[in-house]
Formats: C-alpha cells, structure tokens, sequence
C-alpha cells in the first residue's frame, strides 16, 4: 500500500509566459487572445474541470449587442448604467457597450449556432431591464452554445496547453508581481508550479457560499480568495443577485428568457402581483422594462414581499410563485425554449404548456468581485482578472440579464492582450525564489489532510455557512442578522483551523479539494456579510429594512472594497464611483420608467 | 529526496460476455443473428438454382426436400424471423439517411420506418398475389 | 407527489487504486425525499456517510455533462435519474462502461478528450468573413440541419453504450463521430475535405456497425447514430468517385 499524501514532494515545474485559471467562456477567450496576439507566447490554461464542465455552460438566456436600427449605445449605456443603480463605473460600461456586438460576431463567425431571422440574420430577443430587444440567443442553452464554441475553437491554437483537472491553490508572488500559480493534478494528488509572467483569473463566482443557488458545484469563489489574500481588494461584494425564477429545492434555474418570451408570473390567486411594485400596468404582450422584464432585484424583492403578504404557493421546498407559459403553446415552448421544458417535465412533473411553475427567488451572480480597472488589471502587479470573478465596474449594484455572457468575451479579451503585453514586458525572478514559495504553497495545502489531530468535517462548516448567510445575507437584510452572520462566520472560519480530512489519499481525492473550496468560501462569505453590514444604505441587490431603505447617494455612491487582513475581518474602505454621462436618477420601470425617461430627456434638452 | 511516483493505477474491465451485460445488447445480437437465416435461406434458394440447372428430376427432388414436415418447420421459422428482419431493417433505415424537413420540421424517424414497412409489405402481398 | 422520506439502499461501486487491489461495491442506506436525483444521493453519501467517495459533478441540470454513470447497468445522467423510479429495490450505481476506472466512480476520459482535439473541431471557414461584414449568414433551415449534433453536453453515455468503443478504443466513437458531422453539415464550414481521412475510415463512420445504443441512451437527443450512419454512403460513394477522378496530392 502506498503511503498516503507527504509533505515535502518534489514540485513539477512548467514554464509559461501567461497562465490562466479557469477555462470557462473568460478564460477561454483570455487564452484564444494571447494565442492570435502573439503564437509565440507560451499559455497554459488550468481549469479544476474540464473546460466544458465551467459554469458557463449553464447560463441560458443570451448576451447582449445593439444590432438592431432603432437601438444605440446610448441605450445599451442607460440600461445598463441605471439596471445597476448607479454604482457602475461609466467609463468602463462606454468601452463595454461599445464592443459587445464585435465579440459576438466573432464568436459567431467562430461557430457559434446563434438562432436566426427567416433572413438568415442573427435574431435578438427582450431581457429583463433592457428598453431595445438586443439580446444574442441561442435556443435556451446560450452559454452552453458559447463555452463549446470557444472550447472548440481554442483547439486550433498550438500555443495553449490545457492543463485540465488541475486545481490551483494559489498565486506565487515574488517581487511584488504575480510569478505564476501552484495547482494540484487532481489525478495524481502532485502539485505543478506553472511560473508565468503574467496571470489571469477566469476563476467565476462564488454563489456557492449560500445554502441554495442556481450555481454549479465548482462556483466556490476559488480565485477571489486567492487573490484577496495576496492583497488585492475584494470590491462591491454585498451585491449578491437573486434571479427570481428558479426552482423550489434545487435552486436550479429557469431562464429569465421565459419571461423574456411572454411569460407571467402570478401569485396564489392567479394575479399578476408584479404591477403592485412599480413594474406595472400590466399588459397582454412582454413590454420592454415593464412587469415580468423588469431588473432582476425589483422582481426578486417583490416575490419576497409577496411571500410576506401570505400570496405565495406552498411547495414543501419553500414559498413560490407560478410561472405561467401556458399561453405560449407546446410549440413555440419546445422551439424557444426546450431546456426549460425538459427541466419542468423531467424534475418536477409539470408541463409547461399546460401547467403553471413554482419558482422561488435563489442566489444565481456574483456582481462584485476582484477589483479590476478597464484593463482587467488587479492592484497586484501581474495579475488580470475578468467575467464573474472581477469587479470591472459593468454590473454596479444589480446586473442585467445577458450582461454578463458578453462581459466574459469583452473583457476576456482585453484581459488576454493585457497580460500578454505584460508578460513579453517582465522576466520572472529567479528560479530558486520561485520555487521556493512554491514548496511553502504546496506544505500548506497537504498540511490540510496530514494533520493528525482535527475534529471539524468541512462539509459540515459548509452547511452552516449556507445557512447563515442565507438568513443574514438575504433579499433584504438588517443590521442584526448580518452582525450575527458575521460572527457566525468568523467562528466557522476559526473552526476551519482544525479541520480533518478524513480521506488521505492521493488519486482523485475530492475530499481534500472540497475542504481547500471551503477555505475558500469562508473568507469570501465573510467579505460578503462584512461588506453588507457596512453599506447603510439601500441599492439594487442590497435591500435592508433596518432604518436604512432608501439609496443615498450622498454618503453610498461609492464602491466598497474588503482587505485581507488574516485571522480579523475584513478592512472595509470605499472607492468612489467613476461617472460621465448618466448622473443617478431615479431607478424606475413601467409606466413610472417611461415617465423619468421623459423627465431624463426633458432636462437634457434643457440643461 | 525521491520523485514521487504517480500512483495512478486505471483499472480496465473485461468485455467477455459484454452482450449479456444489457437487454438492449441482447436484442441487438438477435437481431444480427436473423442475417444468419436469411442466409441460410439464400443458400437454399442457390441449391435450388443449382438443381434447376442440373436436370428437371433434380430441381424436382429438390422441391420435394422442400414440401418434407422438417423442411416446412424450418421455413415458418424462416418466415417469423424474416418478418422481425423487415420490421428490424426499416427501423434502422431512418439512422442512414439525413435529416429530412418537410414544411421546415424534420420528419420523424417513426414515420419513415413505417412507410418503408407498409411499402414492404403491399410489395410482398403483391407478389405472393402474383405467384399464387 | 409525496414527500416524506424513506431510506434506499445505495450499491456503490469503490475502487481505490493506493488500497483496493480491485473494485467492489459498497452499500449505503440514504434517506431521501421523492424529488431526489441519484447525484443528490451521492452527494449525501459523501457529506454525511464516507467522504472519501469520488465522483464528478457540477450543475445538476443536465448540462454541463459531467456526472455520467452507470446506474442499474444503464448509462445516465446521476442528476436526471430519481431514487424514486428504484425505490423499494436497492440501485446500483457504477462507474461509466468502456472507460478504465480511477477511482471510485471516476473514470479516464484522456481518449475521448484527444478524440475530440483530432476532429478539427471548429469552423474551416468556406469563405472569409471580417468582422465588420458582420454575421454569415445562416437561415433557420441551415442552423436546423446541424443544430441537432451541437447540443452534445460530451457527458459520454453513448461511449459507455457503444460496444464497438468498448471492444475496440481506436474506434473515435458515436460522441465525437457526431461532433464532426456537426461541422461538416454547418453551412458556414468549408473543412469537409480536411476531417475526411479521418471520418472516413476503420476509426470513423465504418466502425460502427448501427448497434444504436448511444442514441438511446443520449440524454439530449442529438443522435450520434444518426450523425455517423447518414454519412456512410456519402464515404462509400466517395471512395468510389475517387478511382474516377483521384484527389490532387499533398493533401
């Protein structure tokens, strides 16, 4: 019998010149970058999974592009500025509008089986916020489509080396630069040095860090951590979006294109609730930023309060409300959106066309995340960041549907030229330095499992972390609860300490991998609840009801960023928001949107 | 200090017996075995031949064979598997050929094995007519 | 549908290659609700009973392909599959047929990731196209005659079905098979000649002999089947046609 995981193995080491870790739609896009950048630059691509096993395979809806004649970038820009309330950096959403469509040719061009107008045009569809249909779509299944597309194509490029089913542990940095990454080849328990001279995270959320979520296991916030720890500031991260549409238990997710399609959503007494929130009046036919397409925080808030006011379905999974697809008939169901049907059939029973679905508010985005400038630069010299992991400015306080699958190719770019500029403008340090850190990276992350005298099982601190952070961190939340869940977090983190993992193995040991993700995830959620307490203020995902309800642009309209600060919580400071164009107005949707849009135009043309 | 050996060590499955492992294989391997009778069946029709050519008692010695109790067993079992072949054949047809769109929807697989399967047998009804 | 919950016997199969000379199965009772899939199952298993089971999964919702495994000998999705559909009986659940195993119900899929790199799987674009002409265009009735083959999660179930794949791993199989149809019938790709050599020999469409399992089996219905049996004739007629008129050399 072999003797289980030691300290003190040899590291392997593999020279790069830009490594990325995490291979959904951003790193993928990152590594096809520095590829046709310059074919001579080493990548080295390292996903915990296989590339397509990334969480964007999940997303379903579409990405959003102004293609149509009576769209603009200025709208795209209002949308997109005011779905945020405010807190997005505008100087970033200009270049990201600005360059949405170009990406989503390119990946069409790439293969992409977008669907189509009896043209031969690509076709767009309505999302939830959105004033002009311009949201990209494939079928149901839009991420799907755009992570195989990219997966694919990234196969024609020589340059990158996929280190599939690698786990990465952390970031060597050595000269105050980021040196390259130490990650574990979860095949074999031995640990890979892949020194680089520039890094880039393509790392994703980490919605994982609530007790239900429409995430995917891996989302476990591997690369924030990684990142906060060695100095770069978590930003914005209390913004969490609870998509409203998902389903009771599971948490898994119905698209907002169901309503983008024409669907309702009513409560026990068959209403229509949604005009009683400011969405309304309500309308036979989907109107854009009206009703069931308005943001994703109004909708989600107005579920909860519906739940409050006793007018929800009991499902023994929790309160819900009916999604009502009836309308649209089994055909256009199965054309437009088949996934969903399947899901509704095969999980639960119903069918759609005939039917109504419960669905209940769950944690679906990540809005805050690594603070990254307009160039995917973190503060750490070296390191990039894109897509869910960063916090590039784009999504502010609340995201708009099919934002973010286009946010990953826009920026994955930019985060790929970036750090291939980098990377041909530095050398690395020497290699013993390199390695040297590489070997404490490596004791530390076996000394997990060798450790002989732990109590904790991580599944266990998990669970609790769920819980918490689902009563402290919910839709709407007061100073109390979040004090408790910072507490709460605290101790479950103290807890971490002494931790046993009982399996020692080093063939495929996900034991050991799940608990180093509950390292993870406990410093993010403890930035998360820490970041909330601290915002005494209302804005998009981050409601309270503690005396602190409405937005104040007075004390608030800045960005918070969390610091590490080792065993303590996070040390919170404030960064201001970047304006231009769109000074903060009032949020508003339906009838009361259209109205402040008048009023928007009125004072332009006057001022 | 010692390179760590990879401790890997993939564990391959035998794939005796691997038709007995699943209904679905089962059935396949019946189904490949009908090509075994209609073999067989052409090879008695190329005996027949054979004694055609020979002389008219043979042919008629052959069609005597053919008229005995084992013989006639033989050929209702020829006949039953014949039928399950025909059925069999045109289910797998649709798997052959491309999509087919007729009104921009593709047409189901269901609908060309039966038509192939109600042609087959209006052929053959035809022909035994004929015959008969 | 009633929810309270009742306790199925969990048949798991255990193979760790530094303890176990070979695999074996291991039972477990889990209680579970009706709604429960056999991912969730495992997933208690690990949480709550021996954490030192290894299995692969992420989205739970059929998508991101990686919990395929045996369950009662069929290839399936763990997270499509409901204790409920086994219960009172005990179910079985082992690693995915045809693959070697790592460990647990883990297996290796290096073969069919370098399969599928060999393919060229990507647009070998018919004609050029810059980025300011805008998309290709493609009309529905293009997108359908392909679209079908791209829907493939390369969950590998069919690979677990096909017992040519299984006999024989040279054999590129029905997943990838079907992933090359896809491009080849993409009306915006010009590369049919270039994944020919490979498509149309021993290792492609002429491996398989229309056992038609993978299709079955295929939880997305893209008909890997289908997708290597249509281009038979298209290869015996080219095989044909090339006594004919030979292709240019240096190909």
């Amino acid at each position: 019998m072999h003797p289980p995981l030691e300290k003190g193995q040899i590291v392997e080491v593999f020279k790069a010149d830009v490594v990325i870790v995490g291979a959904g739609g951003t790193g993928l896009r990152a590594a096809i970058a520095v590829a046709e950048a310059d074919p001579s630059l080493k990548v080295a691509l390292v996903s915990k999974v296989y590339p397509m096993r990334s969480h964007t395979v999940a997303a379903e809806g579409g990405a959003a592009g102004v293609v149509r004649d009576d769209d603009s970038l200025e709208y795209h820009f209002n949308d997109t500025v005011g779905g945020g309330d405010w807190l997005c950096d505008q100087d970033v959403v200009e270049y990201f509008v600005a360059h949405c469509t170009e990406e989503l040719i390119q990946l069409e061009h790439w293969g992409c089986p977008w669907s189509r107008k009896p043209d031969g045009h690509v076709n767009v569809r309505a999302f939830g916020g959105m004033k002009i249909e311009r949201t990209w779509f494939a079928a149901d299944t839009s991420g799907f489509h755009m992570l195989h597309t990219l997966f694919q194509t990234s196969i024609k490029y020589p340059s990158i080396k996929r280190f599939d089913e690698y786990f990465c542990v952390d970031v060597v940095v050595e000269d105050g630069r980021c040196q390259g990454v130490v990650a574990i080849e979860v095949a074999t328990g031995k640990f890979t040095f892949i020194q680089a001279k520039s890094v880039i995270f393509g790392t994703g959320g980490a919605g994982r860090v609530f007790r239900e979520s429409t995430n995917g296991g891996v989302v476990t916030g591997d690369g924030m951590a990684m990142a906060y720890r060695h100095g770069a500031p978590l930003r914005d991260m209390e913004f969490m979006q609870y998509h409203p549409t998902c389903m009771p238990g599971t948490g898994l997710l119905f698209t907002e294109a169901c309503r983008g399609e024409g669907g309702f959503l009513r409560n026990k007494d068959g209403y229509r609730f949604l005009q009683d929130y400011g969405l309304g009046p309500a309308e036979d036919k989907p109107r854009n930023k009206f009703m069931e397409l308005g943001p994703r925080d109004r909708v989600s808030q107005a579920i909860w309060h519906e739940e409050r006011k006793g007018r929800t379905i009991s499902t023994p999974h929790g309160e819900a409300v009916h999604l009502d697809l009836r309308h649209l008939g089994e055909t256009k169901l199965r054309e437009r959106l088949p996934l969903i049907y399947e899901m509704a059939e095969e999980y639960m029973g119903i069918d759609p066309a005939h039917e109504c679905i419960p669905v209940r508010p769950g944690i679906h985005y990540t809005m805050g995340g690594i603070y990254a400038n307009i160039k995917a630069a973190t503060p750490v010299p070296g390191l990039y960041a894109a897509g869910e992991c960063a916090s590039n400015g784009i999504h502010g306080a609340n995201r708009l549907g099919s934002n973010s699958l286009v946010d990953i190719i826009v920026f994955g770019k930019m985060a790929g030229l970036e750090a291939a500029q980098f990377a041909k403008s530095v050398q690395n340090s020497s290699p013993a330095a390199l390695e040297k850190q590489a070997k404490v990276v490596e004791d530390r992350a076996v000394g997990l499992v060798t450790k002989s005298t732990g109590k904790e099982r991580h599944s266990v601190l998990r669970r609790e972390m769920g819980k918490t952070m689902e009563a402290g961190c919910g839709i709407y939340r007061t100073a109390p609860e979040m004090l408790a869940t910072c507490e709460k977090i605290a101790e479950l983190r103290d807890r971490y300490k002494n931790l046993d993992v009982e399996d020692k193995s080093s063939v495929w040991n996900n034991d050991w991998l799940g608990a180093l993700e509950v390292g993870y995830l406990l410093d993010v959620a403890e930035v998360v609840a820490h970041s909330a307490l601290n915002r005494k203020e209302s804005r998009g995902a981050h409601q309270r009801l503690d005396g602190y309800e409405q937005r104040d642009d007075v004390n608030f309209l800045k960005h918070t960023l969390a610091y590490y600060t080792g065993d303590g919580p996070p040390r919170i400071e404030y960064q201001d928001v970047v304006i231009t164009k769109s000074k903060p107005g009032t949020r508003a949707y339906g009838a009361a949107g259209v109205a402040a849009d008048e009023q928007r135009k009125k004072e332009a043309g006057n001022g | 200090m010692s390179a760590q050996m990879d401790k890997r060590r993939p564990y391959i499955r035998s794939m005796n017996s691997w038709w007995k492992r699943d209904p679905y294989f089962i059935r396949y391997m019946g189904m490949e075995a009908t090509s075994v009778l209609v073999a067989l069946y052409a090879a008695i029709l190329l005996v027949g031949l054979l004694r055609l050519s020979q002389s008219e008692a043979a042919y008629n010695g052959w069609l005597d064979a053919l008229k005995s109790g084992p013989s006639i067993a033989l050929h209702a079992v020829i006949l039953v598997v014949f039928l399950y072949h025909l059925w069999s054949w045109f289910k797998v047809m649709p798997k052959t050929m491309p999509m087919i769109f007729v009104d921009g929807k593709k047409l189901p697989a269901e609908t060309i094995t039966y038509t192939g399967v109600t042609v087959a047998v209006v052929v053959n009804v035809i022909v035994l007519i004929i015959l008969v | 549908m009633a929810d309270s919950t009742k306790t199925i016997e969990m048949e798991v199969l255990r193979y760790r290659p530094e303890q176990d000379k070979e695999p074996f199965y291991q039972t477990y009772s889990v209680p579970f609700t009706d709604d429960w899939s056999v991912l969730q199952g495992l997933q208690y298993i690990k949480d709550d009973l021996d954490s030192s089971l290894s299995f692969r999964w992420s989205c739970r919702m059929a998508i991101c392909g990686s919990c395929g495994v045996m369950i009662d000998g069929v290839p399936k999705l763990g997270c499509r599959t409901f204790l409920r559909h086994y219960h009172p009986n005990k179910v079985r659940v082992g690693p995915l047929e045809h693959f070697p195993i790592e460990r647990d119900l883990v297996v290796v899929v290096e073969d069919f990731i370098k399969k599928l790199e060999s393919i060229k799987p990507y647009i070998i674009p018919k004609e050029p196209r810059k980025l300011e002409q805008g998309e290709y265009l493609q009309t529905p009735a293009q997108l359908e005659k392909f679209r079908q083959f791209s829907t493939c999660i390369n969950c590998m179930l069919c690979y677990a079905a096909c017992p040519q794949y299984g006999l024989d791993s040279k054999f590129t199989g029905p997943g990838i098979l079907a992933l090359l149809h896809r491009y080849n019938a993409d009306s915006r790709d010009g590369g049919q000649e270039e994944r020919m050599n490979l498509g149309h020999s021993e290792e492609g469409v002429w491996g398989c002999t229309a056992v038609a399992y993978c299709s079955e089996v295929c939880p997305k219905g893209v008909d890997p089947a289908n997708a290597i049996n249509q281009n038979k004739m298209g290869s015996a007629i080219d095989y044909f046609l090339r006594f004919v008129a030979p292709r240019g050399a240096g190909k």
